[in-house]
């Protein structure tokens, strides 16, 4: 408002020149459209060596009033393989110029970490935005000072670039990196995923194909997967994999997954509230309540695996504790019944095919004649005067099917012409 | 002709509300019951969404079909009395003449014979409805039962039977439905439409047309026969006592097959607190980390390198601050 009148020419001529560079930059393909805010650092290396002159001394450590002790030390050798090699020790520790440093005198090493919250922010918005709904911002919000900031799962000083897949995600070589990252906290659930067949597949096989806790839960929008809308949605989430052919087709799995889940009282339960009540939790299981949710077995699993049945009677007497030993097999196990596997279906099921068909049409068939029949009848009695007409071409037209009556009309029309 | 304008009796109430009866609650089953066979349908989820959601849904078919049961139980009685006490002809019981009508109705209406044959009280068209309706009263029921209480049948039955029964009670359904769209709507609606259900009436023609057979025992004042009073009395003694065992037989089945078992349809209780979760999910439980084995996996320089690394000290002895201090001091602090 103060500023003077003759600027106003800077403000078409900048957004102009900004497109024109973002558009360049999108053209040249070196800006991922997702990363565009982050201003790229010049390609020559920063001065660092000011800072680094003390901090790549060994054992250099800050001493907080809790008595905490926080080793300072950068290593150039490590720094240099981090994604921010590129960045001058300024761009984030703006308060520090010069020595000695301005005073801090933060109690704990936590509230010295969270001064720098913030921070990441300047560089990374749309990983800032990301994160604000998560479960661990929400905790934070809550007074949760442990609820982890990015500093937390991202090392700002020796994480290296996250390679990235086709669509943006971390590539599964990130994958046993990530579950480290998430195990730090989470070992309990940790501890269970490795070992699950999908943990086995990151940790031992190094197989690209199976979910690391990110493929499930979000990269930075980490939801509380304790919430209805969680709980009615996650057969879709585990579908997404699972319904693939070209994932599925490579370990012989079932594909019909899905289908065969929805198509039964548990599976259209819960696609209907997920549709119709979303907030509301259900009791019917999801695919998690039976298969588990990180220590997931293989189906053939001796111990486990809910292809064997006590396994699964074990696994249905959860809600339906009365159940007895025939009681599995009333869950179809995601097949399409055939000869080989539940016959009793697969036959009624024929039953039916030929029955309904065969009753309806001789139904059908029954009801064309008496319309039949009743259009004949109706022309009988028409006027006194083609009454003969009609008549004589009675024993024709009991020979037409009823669908082309076609005599009765010609002969009408004769009639009207007499 | 006068002949012509007679009306004929041919429905009492009594037998008038019982079919209404059994419309609505046939008909609430066979939509509830559809609209669930087919419940990924936009046509379904809309009408389920309008009766409350899938529960009510659910909740709605099994007060219909314990409706419908209901009037199968009093419709059995009033048989019992007809055919045992009154000694009425059993006209509903299908027989060789009632093929040969149907064989005669096709020939007449192909133009192959002159003549309706001179059908019956209940022509053949009838028997087919009412035969199909007890078959159907029969499976549904069964089957219907077993869905209702899966771990009951299991205790007897292979599992298989709940989803044999599954198949057939929803195939069953689409049959019956269509079957009385087709069959019952034509005869009794779309040809003419038949008021004996409403009205408890047919008139001359309609009965020449349909019911020639039982127009001559009318006219020969065969129909409609009964037993003398006395001997209906001398049996009616013996009648009442057993249709009142009968219907509680039926109602104490028919309480059983309600409550049987719950687990199949409702909430288990939740063991902690009535606001606590269905289902908890497992929180993070600190638990001892195979350290070597987990770290061995990591990438270089992403966890090991000892850039921030914290030595706790006494910290522990501290972490009462991060817990109780209310987030705005601590900001402050911060």
């Amino acid at each position: 408002m103060s500023k003077p009148r003759n600027n106003y020419w800077l403000a078409p001529v900048l957004v102009i020149a900004g497109v024109v560079l973002v558009g360049m930059a999108f053209l040249l393909g070196f800006v991922n459209p997702v990363e565009a805010a982050i201003q790229l650092p010049p390609e020559q290396g920063p001065d660092n060596t000011d800072c680094l002159s003390c901090h790549q001394n060994p054992d250099q450590t800050m001493l907080f009033p809790s008595r905490e002790e926080l080793s300072i030390t950068i290593l150039p050798a490590i720094y240099g393989g981090s994604a921010h090699k590129n960045l001058a020790c300024q761009s984030c520790h703006t308060d520090i110029s010069g020595y000695p440093h301005p005073e801090n005198n933060v109690e704990l090493y936590r509230y010295y970490a969270l001064q720098y919250q913030d921070t990441c922010k300047n560089c990374h918005p749309n990983q800032y935005v990301e994160i604000q709904d998560s479960v661990h911002s929400n905790l934070f919000e809550q007074g949760n000072l442990n609820a982890p900031i990015c500093s937390d799962c991202h090392d700002p000083h020796s994480q290296p670039v996250t390679a990235k897949d086709a669509e943006g995600k971390p590539a599964y070589t990130e994958h046993a990196a990530i579950a480290n990252t998430c195990g730090d906290c989470h070992s309990g659930i940790y501890n269970q995923y490795r070992q699950s067949v999908h943990g086995e597949g990151v940790f031992v096989n190094k197989n690209p194909d199976v979910p690391s806790c990110t493929d499930c839960h979000g990269v930075h929008t980490i939801v509380d997967p304790t919430t209805a809308q969680f709980r009615l949605s996650s057969p879709n989430m585990c579908g997404d994999c699972h319904t693939d052919e070209t994932i599925m087709g490579k370990y012989g799995l079932s594909t019909d997954v899905l289908s065969t889940y929805v198509a039964d009282f548990h599976g259209t339960t819960v696609t209907l509230f997920q549709k119709q009540e979303p907030d509301q939790m259900v009791n019917m299981p999801v695919c998690y309540d039976c298969h588990g949710i990180h220590d997931i077995r293989r189906s053939d699993d001796p111990e486990y695996g809910l292809q064997i049945q006590d396994n699964l009677l074990v696994t249905c007497q959860k809600c339906h504790p009365d159940a007895t030993a025939n009681f599995p097999a009333s869950w179809l196990s995601h097949y399409i019944p055939s000869k080989e596997k539940y016959p009793l279906v697969y036959y009624v099921e024929l039953v039916y095919k030929i029955l309904i068909p065969t009753v309806l049409g001789a139904m059908v068939l029954y009801v064309l004649t008496d319309i039949y029949r009743k259009v004949m009848n109706r022309r009988k009695v028409k006027p006194a005067l083609v009454a003969e007409v009609v008549q004589q071409s009675q024993p024709q037209e009991a020979q037409v099917p009823p669908d082309v009556p076609e005599t009765p009309e010609t002969t009408e029309e004769k009639a009207k012409e007499e | 002709m006068a002949h012509a304008e007679k009306q004929y009796h041919r429905f009492s109430v009594a037998q008038r509300i019982e079919h209404l009866v059994l419309i609505l609650s046939f008909s609430t089953l066979g939509l509830t019951g559809l609209i669930q066979k087919y419940a990924q349908s936009g046509i379904s989820q809309a009408l389920i969404q309008f009766l409350g959601g899938i529960e009510s849904t659910r909740i709605i078919h099994r007060v219909a079909a314990v409706i419908f049961v209901l009037g199968a139980v009093y419709h059995f009685i009033v048989v019992g009395y007809k055919l045992f006490v009154e000694r009425r002809k059993a006209t509903m019981l299908p027989g060789i003449k009632d093929v040969k009508d149907g064989i005669g109705m096709i020939g007449y209406n192909v133009g192959l014979r002159k003549d309706r044959p001179r059908m019956g009280r209940y022509n053949f068209t009838e028997k087919v409805e009412y035969w199909a309706m007890m078959w159907g009263l029969v499976l549904m029921g069964l089957t219907g039962f077993m869905l209702w209480n899966p771990i009951a049948t299991t205790n007897i039955l292979p599992g298989q039977f709940i989803p044999a029964a599954k198949v057939a009670h929803g195939m069953e359904a689409v049959l019956a439905v269509l079957a009385i769209l087709i069959w019952h709507f034509y005869n009794v609606h779309i040809k003419k439409w038949n008021w004996s259900m409403i009205k408890g009436k047919l008139s001359h023609e309609e009965m020449e047309e349909e019911h020639a057979g039982e127009l001559d025992e009318i006219e020969r004042g065969e129909a409609g026969r009964i037993a003398p009073l006395a001997d209906i009395r001398k049996r009616r003694n013996i009648f009442i006592p057993l249709a009142v065992v009968f219907a509680l037989v039926c109602l104490f089945a028919i309480y059983q097959f309600v409550t049987y078992e719950e687990t199949a349809l409702t909430t288990i209780a939740p063991a902690a607190s009535e606001d606590a979760p269905v289902f908890s999910v497992p929180t993070a439980v600190p638990e001892a980390l195979p350290s070597s084995e987990s770290n061995g996996n990591v990438q270089p320089g992403f966890h090991d390198g000892d850039i921030g690394k914290v030595n706790p000290g006494n910290f522990r002895d501290d972490l009462s601050l991060l817990a109780i201090a209310p987030l705005g001091e601590l900001m402050t602090r911060v």
